[in-house]
């Protein structure tokens, strides 16, 4: 032991050379992506950004059916939106996915519970991008932002409408954070003026390069629906925003129905969530859901037609009918969104990707503008003859019923838009927005469920807070009345 | 020791005596035969019942109101609706029979323990039906004949009148413009009636006002003169509401012929150019609400009009 004082030496200067201990004991694995070393260039802020999108879009149930694991994004969508309509209902009243279009969702929902995390989830990352935002190139940095804040507000204009007043993100709060701005609920008026205003900035700053990523057009439109829905609408500024689109000249209807659904980001699109057929990562599961009689999806079928939205097909569907909706034996199933535009007659039925399909989810199209201008004209009156109101009316009417136009349009009551909306839009989650925002959901859901069976009261135009979130806002959470 | 009694050695009074001694020494009482389990680890309910509730009128009948329970950890409620009226269910409707005024609601939610809340509020009851007061495009006329055309398929001209300079001297809202406005003129060339010729000027506009109501149509109108020979039934401008709206100018000609308007003013006063004469003349709308502004002349001499409106008669 006579060169012990060498080792002690050797030991000694070891631990002082090896200064970091924390990362010593802790060491980062190497698969590992730690958010403070992803962001280094212009690029990994852009692939951030990208990645907003990506929380929208969500995981296909067929490749990860655990849904502890995974986000759904969009694709549980139409269930919370659709089949709390008078449109559509489920196929069979098994599990948590038949609650919704009978009314009795509860607060232990996993796919509500999904949509929020999901809607959250996007609000997180564009948050976190905007912590980032200083590594981006500095001619970039006010397009990303814009950006960015243009997903976070689409994802609260969701919320609000579907929870009611919700938690008001706007920065990354830490696992050392006060927890308090996760879990307390803000009025919406509140909730509204910070969409309005992130909305408004993607307007200021984005161009219309893209159809699948934010832009100025999609803002516009968006900004117009958030117009028309607040407590004390804007008609005046919804008008301006839809004229501008209308003027503008980006965007047309396709003279084909069909055309809107099957080819992809057409000039009718001004917004929509991309999905690619055939890849597990980055295809969706809904289209296959919607299918009954051969259930091409894991379920017995989603988006079932109701009888009541069929007679509505029948008075003034037109050429939109046949694409919107089909009847395979004795059911009545969703057309609008085959997957891959493969029907049931395909071998194998509904094509080979049927589960992992690549049809868009369409955020907002044309149409949709043209139906707002009259109703922003409207302005929460009964009716209108403003030639302007009835031209944009008279293109969507021309399209179904091409040949008879141009036609004769020569008034339109609050209940005609509405009709066309629904026949127009069926089936792309715009009805429960459009029941809301033109003040008829009591009635209108009150009446359906009393057709249908179901018990129906005021309290369901709210769905409930998830229980998940309530019990770990120890307290703060409170939940909506009802639950 | 050996003459003490030992009692316990039998065992039937051993039992008994531990029996009468457990009692004795147990806590007496009825408790002793309840489960105390209601009490183990429960705790104090610090959630207590929350009232609250919202209301909305029927859209048929505004004095009947649909209430929407909102209240919280609460099984049992009581809504007392004043004047005596009371009802336990969780969503009432309620007719307040007294018609418009405010009415104040109480409702108390109780839950199993006792603990309760109320709420109050005051229920205003109002007719909040509002007639439509429809925009009459153009109706002063100053843009010339725009928002007054309708195409005939008899090839008659859809160009409502003649426009022109020497209108009313009045401003669309009522007040003097201290000179004259643009206006509409018919001559013998535009005239109808037994002077039709393919030349012939019908002013048409479709508007939409509340169904089954009382409205006035207004409008001011000159005569220029009472030379040369007046037609039959006199030198006359027409105004009419016509029942629906059209989109073939012939189809409303034949309305208005049949005798199928809502209301006819046959206006006659020969008071000179550019002094106007102001007819206000009151009718009901028909069941859908749509209706059509019908205006012609027969005149052989220059005959002006100006400044229609509809609204809600007051």
């Amino acid at each position: 032991m006579k060169h012990i004082k060498f080792l002690v030496l050797a030991v000694t200067g070891c631990f002082i050379l090896s200064c970091d201990t924390d990362e010593f004991l802790n060491p980062l694995p190497d698969t590992a992506v730690a958010v403070d070393a992803f962001f280094q260039t212009d690029a990994d802020v852009l692939a951030g950004v990208i990645g907003i999108y990506d929380a929208l879009q969500g995981v296909n149930e067929n490749t990860e059916t655990n849904i502890g694991r995974v986000n759904r994004g969009v694709q549980f969508e139409h269930l919370l939106t659709e089949h709390r309509t008078d449109n559509t209902r489920n196929a069979t009243l098994e599990g948590s996915k038949s609650d919704f279009h009978r009314y009795v969702v509860n607060a232990n929902n996993v796919e509500s519970e999904d949509y929020w995390a999901s809607m959250y989830e996007v609000i997180f990352r564009a948050n976190n991008i905007l912590n980032f935002i200083d590594i981006a190139n500095e001619g970039n940095r006010a397009k990303y932002t814009a950006e960015a804040k243009f997903l976070r507000a689409y994802a609260y204009f969701k919320l609000v409408r579907l929870y009611g007043d919700v938690p008001l993100v706007t920065s990354v709060v830490g696992p050392a954070d006060d927890k308090a701005p996760l879990f307390t609920r803000v009025p919406k008026a509140q909730i509204y003026t910070q969409i309005i205003a992130d909305f408004q900035e993607a307007i200021n700053v984005l161009d219309n390069t893209y159809k699948s990523r934010a832009s100025k057009a999609a803002a516009q439109a968006l900004l117009a629906k958030v117009y028309l829905t607040q407590a004390s609408p804007n008609y005046s500024g919804a008008q301006q925003l839809c004229e501008t689109i209308i003027n503008g000249g980006g965007f047309s209807l396709m003279s084909n129905y069909y055309d809107v659904f099957y080819s992809e980001l057409n000039n009718e699109i001004i917004f929509a969530i991309q999905y690619e057929s055939g890849n597990a990562q980055e295809s969706q599961s809904f289209s296959s859901e919607f299918t009954s009689a051969v259930r091409a999806g894991r379920e017995d079928g989603q988006n079932i037609v109701n009888t009541n939205l069929i007679a509505d097909f029948d008075q003034i569907g037109g050429a939109r009918t046949a694409v919107s909706y089909t009847t395979v034996g004795s059911s009545n199933e969703v057309a609008k969104f085959f997957p891959d535009g493969f029907d049931v007659n395909a071998t194998p039925s509904y094509g080979p990707n049927a589960r992992n399909a690549g049809n868009d989810y369409i955020a907002i199209r044309f149409a949709d503008v043209l139906l707002m201008h009259v109703e922003a004209v409207l302005a929460g009156g009964a009716a209108t003859v403003d030639p302007a109101a009835l031209n944009s009316f008279r293109r969507i009417r021309d399209r179904a019923f091409p040949a008879t136009a141009p036609n004769a349009i020569t008034s339109i009551t609050k209940e005609d838009l509405l009709l066309e909306r629904r026949v127009e839009l069926a089936f792309e989650n715009q009805r429960w927005f459009d029941l809301l925002r033109f003040g008829v959901a009591d009635a209108v859901l009150s009446a359906h469920a009393v057709e249908m069976g179901y018990v129906f009261n005021t309290r369901s135009l709210l769905l409930p807070i998830p229980s998940r979130e309530i019990n770990l806002s120890g307290g703060l959470l409170t939940q909506n009345p009802g639950y | 020791m050996k003459n003490k009694v030992n009692i316990f050695r039998k065992p039937t009074w051993l039992l008994l005596g531990l029996v009468t001694a457990s009692f004795m020494l147990s806590c007496v009482g009825d408790e002793l035969f309840r489960d105390d389990l209601p009490d183990a680890n429960s705790k104090v309910d610090t959630v207590l019942p929350s009232s609250d509730f919202t209301y909305a009128p029927d859209p048929n009948d505004f004095r009947t109101v649909k209430f929407t329970n909102n209240s919280t950890e609460s099984t049992i409620f009581l809504w007392d609706f004043g004047g005596g009226d009371t009802s336990t269910l969780k969503d009432p409707t309620y007719t307040f029979e007294g018609g418009e005024g405010t009415y104040q609601v109480t409702l108390t939610a109780s839950d199993a323990n006792g603990a309760s809340d109320s709420k109050t509020i005051d229920v205003v009851v109002e007719d909040l039906f509002v007639p439509i007061t429809p925009v009459v495009l153009n109706g002063d006329f100053e843009d010339s004949s725009n928002n007054w055309k309708i195409n005939f398929s008899n090839g008659w001209s859809n160009n409502g009148f003649e426009s022109s300079s020497d209108g009313s001297w009045l401003l669309y809202d009522g007040t003097d413009n201290g000179s004259k406005t643009r206006g509409a003129k018919w001559n013998m060339r535009r005239s109808a009636a037994e002077w039709t010729t393919s030349d012939t000027r019908h002013a048409y506009q479709a508007i939409v006002v509340s169904p089954n109501w009382e409205y006035t149509l207004e409008f001011e109108y000159a005569i220029k003169d009472d030379i040369a020979t007046d037609p039959i039934g006199g030198r006359r401008f027409v105004a009419e509401i016509l029942d629906g709206h059209f989109t073939d100018g012939v189809d409303a000609y034949n309305q208005s012929q049949a005798g199928g308007a809502l209301v006819t003013h046959v206006g006659t006063e020969v008071k000179g150019k550019t002094t106007f004469t102001t007819v206000k003349v009151d009718f009901t709308s028909n069941a859908s609400g749509l209706i059509s502004i019908w205006l012609w002349a027969v005149t052989p001499v220059d005959l002006y009009a100006d400044n229609v409106k509809v609204y809600p008669k007051l």
